[in-house]
């Protein structure tokens, strides 16, 4: 492994929305370094998680390091990190940007900028990073490259015959983009003297080894076996190997001020790290840490519960093992009285809740029920105390509440223009205020503010279906505003059942109460008695509805062949209605809840007209 | 000592859409051997039993035995009766003729139960009946004429497709016929019968709640008593074997896969017809499978078998019932009568009298 001065390295990323090519293109630059075998190649290598593989998407960043003979004669040290893809993400993206110097802004040349394209860009323009736009799969025959080149181009104000055209299928144009990474984008301009920083931008459980930190050095050296300070937690790990991604893991022994590699730390958890922190030697700390940390906080909410009570140890453990890799994923223990016991968990968005439920089914063997997410609120008192409300059972009584504030998002939509009706009317009927709208190539970018509430659940679907999948989003927290919002009750017989509470917007109470009552009804099997099922908010009815009371038993025969036989079928129904949880008088199957709780039920988001 | 007997004569000649009973189909040259076991296994039994109150010939189909071994076997039996003993055979119309009915009482049947189910030809072709209406029409006038103490037929409703018309036809058949008792059963898709291999439903609990509130309106307003949730009869008529069953009163079943229960023991006869013969061909005692009825399973039996009837269940005979308070609570509701220790449900707490056990009694 040659030692390298670093205005031969270069660090770099490839910022595209999902299904641009940006992983064919990484396996292209791979390739054509040598750094894999044609016969050995992996498709997409770097995605190292059999879901990521699936899915098409990168959700863990991952740093390579690969050598490259320029048509200068030299030999340069390529660090290519590999960025998440999806708006979930963000987080991860802005980390991975901090440990690069330059990014290929990869463009589908028939597709054109998605708002994700955006998003990234400008987190890569705020980190200052130099951009080299490339237009891929010019060999479709959609490609219009003059169009969207252009566009590329007025986007991040560069020359239009500055973008380059590629297929990272067929291979065209890639030796370019090689040649651009060694002209265009800066070597890294650390202080190989100064005291040793490395900004730690992801993290990764290893079984065997604990935790690896995949680290950019910006400043000084770390050798294996050095002791290390994490300046943020004011940890100290020693450094048991320390190397690069080539791209298997391979130790080097040391990693110089503008590289990018790992350290194995030793740790149990990847909790213990913050991503973000900064490195520096124990015995010659740096005084000042890197720019870079930054709490992430979950933005979505969901209570998940075992479908077989027998299994919640085991979806206990599968947590802790699936946030050992994963800091951002939240959890702490919730109990239901519809659902038993179970658990809250916080996600940095619904792409990230559809991976960690696919992966708790699917690694770990749960049957799981996932209930409606939930926002958080926070709720002012009238004694001025100040509340975090995550469930509808904890928000104090109407007359004690002074207001109730609700976490809104910023959603910026790119739709072609035949789209803007049904998304406007989308964005309206989920409660959000209008912003602005900009012509950007031939579509129009849309700025709506919106209750993270209405986003939760089908929003994206709709958003989808509506505009005939033309539509694309990229969403941002935007504060706390305040709302009429109520608590919607639900009673059967006359006794509430707290399970089925939720928090609404005043004006869809109706609706959703309305909703809600036909829900059970259709659920909830005759009993002997009538039953009344009754939506309410602070007491007033909004809805309700009635189940009508049996009329009739199957009236079989009964003779001296049967009497053990109908014996047994009464005890085998009264098993049944064991399994049933009665709510006062009332004995409600599991089906009845579960109409009502969960993802994707009927019942969601139906207080809004479709 | 037991006082009721079953017998079952399981030989049929075809088996019907909705049969799940324990039938001998194509196996008539084994009547003669079949009646032999009988015999001996009424041997067997017999210090067991005290003079006969009610006798039940039951299958398959009983007249298929043709009334020469009918005469055969109840001249086995004749010894063991009491005096004024009921002694009951179903028959199949397509089986029986004048000669033959009149031949049955003369053998001592005294009461004929005649399997009608429907008399509107397309229900008669889905539950795969042999007969024809007019078949059973000819046949139940014939018995009215036979001299039997009682002659009744058997009647289904709810039969997939079944229309409000041909309910009504049905009811209007019914009384014409002018017979002494009625048993009008709820169809049951029960598993493994063509029926259900059809993929048959049976029509929605409030189409059959209103089908039956008008077959109790129409027969209670001709002069049946709804004397057990499917049965009605004239007074004097009420089939007695059967209320010995809802009696939880002790008797012995013998032939294939006959049940018996005595002294708290519930057994049941092996179903495979030649094993049945064989057995009892040789030394071997009859392998019975046993049920054991503890006093709570017997107290919750006699309450599951009394609130079928008409007539009031006795507090004291029966046991108490798991849950007292729901007494009140189903009293208040309209759904029995309770007073001095005599249970009886109302007419709407006949039609829902699983869910009212269930609120009485616990099953599981």
């Amino acid at each position: 492994m040659t030692d390298v001065p670093q205005e031969l390295i270069r660090n770099f990323c490839i910022i595209a929305h999902i299904d641009h090519g940006k992983s064919t293109l990484a396996d292209r630059i791979l390739q054509l370094t040598g750094a894999v075998q044609d016969r050995d190649m992996r498709e997409q290598i770097l995605d190292s998680m059999d879901l990521e593989r699936e899915r098409g998407i990168t959700i863990k960043a991952q740093a390579v390091r690969v050598f490259y003979t320029a048509l200068d004669g030299k030999t340069y040290q390529f660090n290519l990190i590999d960025t998440p893809g999806h708006v979930d993400f963000s987080y991860e993206v802005s980390r991975s940007l901090a440990a690069c110097e330059g990014a290929l802004l990869v463009v589908d040349a028939s597709q054109g900028i998605e708002a994700q394209t955006l998003a990234n860009t400008y987190l890569a323009i705020e980190g200052d990073l130099e951009l080299i736009p490339v237009l891929n799969k010019i060999d479709l025959p959609a490609a219009d490259p003059e169009l969207h080149g252009g566009a590329v181009a007025e986007l991040i104000g560069v020359d239009p015959d500055s973008v380059l055209r590629i297929s990272a299928k067929t291979g065209e144009g890639i030796g370019e983009v090689l040649e651009a990474i060694v002209a265009r984008i800066p070597p890294p301009h650390g202080d190989p003297d100064a005291p040793s920083r490395a900004l730690i931008f992801d993290s990764v459980y290893d079984q065997y080894r604990g935790v690896v930190a995949f680290v950019r050095v910006v400043d000084g050296e770390f050798k294996k076996g050095d002791r290390l300070l994490a300046m943020q937690t004011a940890r100290e790990v020693i450094a048991e190997e320390v190397g690069v991604m080539g791209p298997a893991m391979t130790p080097t022994g040391i990693l110089r001020a503008g590289e990018s590699g790992y350290v194995v730390t030793g740790l149990k958890s990847v909790g213990d790290l913050k991503v973000g922190d900064t490195f520096t030697l124990a015995r010659r700390p740096a005084e000042i840490a890197l720019d870079g940390y930054r709490e992430v906080k979950p933005m979505v909410f969901c209570g998940l519960f075992p479908l077989d009570a027998d299994d919640y140890a085991d979806l206990r453990d599968a947590l802790e093992k699936l946030s050992l890799n994963d800091a951002s994923l939240q959890w702490e223990p919730e109990t239901s009285q519809a659902l038993g016991f179970g658990f809250r968990c916080g996600f940095l968005g619904l792409l990230h809740m559809d991976i960690i439920r696919e992966r708790l089914e699917r690694e770990y063997d749960l049957e799981l029920l996932a209930t409606t997410p939930n926002v958080e609120y926070h709720v002012t008192t009238t004694a001025q105390d100040e509340l975090l409300v995550r469930s509808p059972v904890d928000l104090p009584p109407p007359t004690n509440i002074e207001s109730i504030r609700e976490p809104y998002v910023r959603c910026t939509v790119l739709v072609p223009g035949d789209g803007v009706g049904a998304v406007m009317q989308l964005c309206q009927e989920r409660r959000g205020n209008y912003v602005t709208m900009t012509p950007i190539e031939q579509r129009q970018q849309i700025v709506y503010d919106l209750p993270l509430a209405e986003i939760v659940t089908d929003f994206y679907d709709q958003l989808k279906s509506r505009t005939r999948g033309y539509a694309s989003l990229d969403y941002e927290l935007a504060g706390y505003r305040e709302s009429p919002l109520v608590k919607l009750d639900i009673l059967l017989a006359g006794d509430p059942v707290d399970a089925l509470s939720m928090i609404v917007h005043k004006d869809l109470a109706y609706g959703r109460g309305k909703a809600l009552v036909e829900a059970l009804r259709g659920t909830i099997p005759r009993q002997l008695f009538e039953v009344p099922i009754q939506a309410a908010v602070g007491g007033r009815i909004v809805a309700r509805e009635t189940i009508k009371a049996r009329r009739k038993d199957v009236l079989a025969k009964c003779y001296g062949g049967d009497i053990s036989r109908k014996r047994k079928l009464l005890e085998r129904q009264k098993e049944g209605k064991k399994r049933m949880k009665q709510v006062g008088s009332v004995e409600v199957p599991q089906e009845a809840f579960l109409s009502v709780l969960t993802l994707g039920s009927s019942s969601e988001n139906s207080g809004t007209k479709k | 000592m037991v006082r009721h007997l079953y017998v079952h004569l399981p030989f049929c000649a075809s088996r019907c859409g909705y049969c799940a009973f324990v039938v001998e189909v194509g196996s008539l040259g084994s009547r003669d051997a079949y009646l032999d076991a009988l015999c001996e296994e009424l041997r067997r039994e017999q210090s067991g039993l005290g003079p006969l109150e009610t006798v039940y010939l039951g299958g398959g189909t009983p007249t298929l035995m043709r009334p020469h071994r009918i005469a055969r076997l109840l001249d086995q039996i004749a010894p063991h009766l009491a005096d004024g003993a009921e002694i009951s055979i179903e028959a199949n119309p397509e089986t029986v003729d004048r000669a033959a009915l009149r031949q049955l009482r003369s053998a001592g049947v005294t009461r004929i139960s005649i399997g009608a189910q429907s008399f509107q030809h397309d229900l008669l072709r889905s539950l795969e009946r042999n007969a024809q209406p007019d078949q059973v029409r000819d046949v139940v006038a014939c018995a009215l004429d036979a001299g039997f103490d009682s002659v009744s037929v058997d009647l289904l409703f709810g039969v997939p497709g079944q229309t409000q018309k041909q309910l009504i036809a049905d009811m209007h058949e019914v009384r014409a016929l002018g017979v002494d008792h009625i048993s009008w059963y709820e169809l049951e898709i029960k598993p493994e019968t063509a029926l259900s291999r059809m993929g048959a439903q049976v029509p929605d609990e409030d189409w059959a709640a209103d089908a039956y509130e008008a077959i109790v309106a129409e027969l209670e307003g001709h002069g049946y008593r709804w004397y057990e949730t499917a049965n009605f009869a004239r007074p004097g008529h009420e089939c007695r074997h059967s209320l010995a069953y809802w009696s939880a009163r002790d008797y012995l079943g013998i032939g294939v896969g006959a049940v018996s229960t005595i002294a708290h023991v519930r057994s049941r006869n092996p179903i495979d017809l030649h094993r049945y013969i064989a057995t009892l061909g040789s030394d071997e005692p009859m392998p019975r499978t046993e049920e054991a009825l503890d006093d709570d399973m017997v107290r919750r039996e006699r309450w599951m078998l009394g609130l079928r009837l008409d007539d009031a269940l006795d507090e004291e005979w029966a046991g108490p019932p798991d849950y007292p308070d729901a007494l009140k609570k189903l009293a208040a509701a309209g759904l029995l009568e309770y007073a001095d220790g005599q249970v009886r449900l109302t007419r709407r707490g006949r039609f829902v009298q699983n869910a009212v056990l269930h609120e009485l009694m616990e099953y599981a």
